[in-house]
This record gives structure tokens, C-alpha cells and sequence, in this order.
């Protein structure tokens, strides 16, 4: 059976809190999957000699696949895709096959006026090393349905 | 050293026709697969419907950036709207700023994208680095 998930609710959440976090298992196929998906054939990440030509350990994942997690482990938080706002980051250090990357998120504040949050997000890979760093999340609530009180 | 003549040089893609299947395979291939009910388009997504405007500068010959050496730096989003199969996106890229940090260049790309009646559904902005050899 199908499980739908139920969306956030912009009353419970707080700042300071950190959302659940979300590890990926990097390999050869998914960036090739990837990058058949995006259209982005770049050889860089398919062609090992081009890569290394190229002055790089070998084929990398593409940094928007990185971003994608990130993407993921926010709106998989959220229950609802269409509440993500805004999101950035930089592409701190390369993702290589074989990779697994954790994916976190802190909430840093919340906007009760205009309903909105701001997330901090990291992603580092099984060493530590940061490869996302300086992201952001912005999730915005749609206007709470007005209270019906019996008059 | 790519010419900073061509900042402000732009490039528009086709309408890109959203389906299904191609939300469904993005889906697949970073692994999100979530259900949600009515399908929504990964946010992320963007750079599928507006690769093409990528494509274009990173092949353009007058341009002629150093690929071989390029990756990407940064990426920032802002999504207007949710991507649904049956819409029908443009994405306007715009080479916006070439600057050198020590042995680097950096390119700044800004995107666009806007639906049939031209309503903004995304903007972009990404950052290259190109490593000299």
C-alpha cells in the first residue's frame, strides 16, 4: 500500500531544530542514471581517462546531484514538495563512486508574519569532509485557514 | 582567460515540455521517490527543464570556456511555482560576470525560467570554476 505523507505544520516546528538526516550511497550507475536524466553528459562525469586527463581523481558526480539530496532531505521534512522556496549552496569538495554522503539541516529561524523558515544545510561525505557547505533552505507555509468560531 | 566582452551574452531554450516520465526519471535517478499523491517535480528539477541554456554556453564557441577544466562551484534557486507534467518551461540564461581569483575563473550564469502564459516559475543563479591547466 501507498503512504502518502502528511505535510509539516508550521506550528510545530521551532528554531534551532534540526531536521532528519538523509545518507546517500554515491555509485557509477546513479551518475550515469543522473546525468541521462539532466541531459548533463559532461565527460568529467562518465569518462574515467577524460577525468583524469582532466586533473581530477577520476569521474565525480555532478555537484547539482549533491544539491539534490540536500533538495530531498528538506522537502522529505517538508511532506510537500511545493513548500520549498529557495535553495543554495557551494560545491565544497568532489563526490566520487563509491562516496556516502550525509545530508543535515538545522532550522535557524521562523517568520510567524510571512510563514516562512530558514534552514541551514551541510553535506559531508564518510570522512567528514564538507562537500555542500554555505546552504540554505526557505520553506514557505501557505496562510493558515482562518479559525471558524461559533459566532 | 575567457574574453569579459561576452558577459551579457544570453541563451534561450526551447520550450521544454514537462512529462511525467521525465519527473519520474529524475525521481529515479537522485533517488527521491517519496509519493506525495499528485506528482510535483523535485524543486532541483530546474536543472533539467533548463539545461539546455548550460549546454549552449558551456558549447558556445565564440565564448569557448575552458569545459575540460570547469566544475561547478555554487548554485542558488527560487522557485515561484511547483512543476507539474503538461507545463511547458523557457529558461533564459545570462552570462552575468567573469572574475579571477588566484589561479581560478569564476563565470557567473543567472537563469530564468517562465511558463506559457510567462509567468516566472524558477530563477538561478550558478558560479563555475575554471581551474587553470
Amino acid at each position: 500500500m501507498k503512504t502518502v505523507t502528511a505535510a509539516q505544520e508550521f506550528e510545530k516546528i521551532h528554531t534551532g531544530q534540526s531536521l532528519p538526516s538523509l545518507t546517500k550511497h554515491v555509485t557509477v550507475e546513479q551518475i550515469r542514471q543522473y546525468a541521462e536524466a539532466s541531459g548533463d553528459r559532461n565527460p568529467i562525469h562518465l569518462d574515467e581517462t577524460f577525468a583524469r586527463s582532466a586533473g581530477l581523481p577520476g569521474v565525480i558526480a555532478h555537484g547539482m546531484l549533491t544539491m539534490a539530496f540536500a533538495n530531498q532531505m528538506v522537502t522529505d521534512w517538508l511532506g510537500d514538495r511545493s513548500l520549498l522556496k529557495r535553495l543554495q549552496g557551494r560545491f565544497a569538495g568532489m563526490v566520487l563512486p563509491e562516496d556516502d554522503v550525509t545530508c543535515s539541516g538545522t532550522v535557524v529561524s521562523k517568520h510567524p508574519q510571512t510563514r516562512h523558515v530558514v534552514i541551514n544545510l551541510v553535506v559531508v561525505n564518510q570522512r567528514g569532509e564538507k562537500v555542500l557547505n554555505k546552504g540554505v533552505a526557505e520553506a514557505e507555509f501557505p496562510p493558515q485557514r482562518s479559525e471558524t468560531h461559533a459566532a | 582567460m575567457t574574453d569579459p566582452r561576452w558577459v551579457g551574452r544570453s541563451y534561450e531554450t526551447a520550450p521544454y515540455q514537462v512529462t511525467e516520465q521525465s519527473i519520474r526519471d529524475y525521481m529515479a535517478a537522485v533517488g527521491d521517490l517519496r509519493d506525495e499523491g499528485e506528482l510535483v517535480a523535485p524543486p532541483t528539477y530546474a536543472m533539467v527543464y533548463g539545461f539546455d541554456a548550460y549546454w549552449q554556453l558551456w558549447s558556445d564557441q565564440e565564448v569557448a570556456l575552458d569545459v575540460a577544466h570547469l566544475v561547478h562551484g555554487e548554485q542558488q534557486f527560487r522557485f515561484h511555482r511547483a512543476v507539474k507534467p503538461g507545463d511547458r518551461i523557457r529558461t533564459t540564461g545570462r552570462l552575468t560576470a567573469i572574475n579571477t581569483r588566484g589561479d581560478m575563473e569564476l563565470v557567473t550564469f543567472e537563469l530564468n525560467a517562465r511558463d506559457d502564459e510567462d509567468r516566472p516559475v524558477s530563477d538561478g543563479e550558478a558560479l563555475f570554476i575554471i581551474r587553470k591547466p
